[in-house]
């Protein structure tokens, strides 16, 4: 499953959602909220329609790449609070190493390309996370 | 004919929100950036350098797909058509 949602998701709910007998392992990637030095929440924003397409074309790179049984991208957006969940991969497959180097392969294309922006939000002020990538168009 | 000019995060917030902006027939990416610099001084200063040059950080969509700067001057759009303008993504 792709999704980019402003709802909070049940993590053993979707691991049931793809777990199979012939996965020996589903390698869970979640990110949350940090508190970094004063923050209290965060705003995400996305092109939503682009942002699903390319979390479906990453998924469809990782099949390609890896030899994997299952991938699930749930992208939050709106307002988090420090603890929150942001992010949610799952990535299933026979053998560990494969389920864990997609994971990692889906995590570092989604921070290069898919259109979704946080702004921190914290007692001091507001400040948009400067992005990590132009997506080689410079 | 009319164009959606549609912005985020910062870009989003210096433009003021959604446009639909009113362009001439073949009217091309580049004069369309113009005119969304025209909106306001806020807006002109979050897309452009001060020679005039689109910012280097500014990325270019067209009906969802990614546009080359340097193809931006020359694109051509169509009634209907959809441009987004963004700075470099920070999700994950």
């Amino acid at each position: 499953m792709i999704s980019v949602t402003r709802d909070d998701f049940d993590l053993n709910a979707e691991l049931d959602r793809v777990r199979r007998p012939d996965m020996g392992g589903l390698v869970t990637f979640l990110g949350v909220v940090r508190n970094d030095g004063g923050l209290e929440a965060m705003e995400l924003e996305a092109y939503e329609e682009v942002a699903v397409k390319e979390l479906e074309t990453i998924r469809d790179e990782a099949f390609s790449r890896f030899p994997i049984g299952a991938v699930t991208v749930i992208h939050r957006i709106g307002r988090l609070r420090v603890g929150e969940n942001i992010l949610l991969i799952i990535v299933g497959a026979g053998h560990r190493k494969e389920a864990f180097d997609a994971c990692e392969y889906i995590l570092e294309r989604i921070k290069q390309s898919v259109p979704i922006w946080k702004k921190e939000i914290g007692k001091d002020g507001e400040r948009w996370v400067p992005g990590e990538s132009s997506g080689g168009d410079a | 004919m009319q164009v959606r000019v549609r912005a985020f995060a910062r870009l989003r917030e210096a433009i003021g929100g959604e446009l639909t902006l009113e362009v001439p027939r073949d009217a091309t990416m580049g004069g369309l950036l113009a005119m969304v610099g025209d909106v306001s001084q806020e807006a002109r200063e979050a897309l452009f350098e001060e020679s005039g040059e689109l910012r280097g950080h500014v990325i270019l969509m067209h009906n969802g797909s990614r546009v080359r700067r340097a193809e931006a001057a020359t694109l051509t759009l169509a009634e209907g058509d959809e441009v987004a303008l963004f700075p470099p993504v920070a999700g994950g």
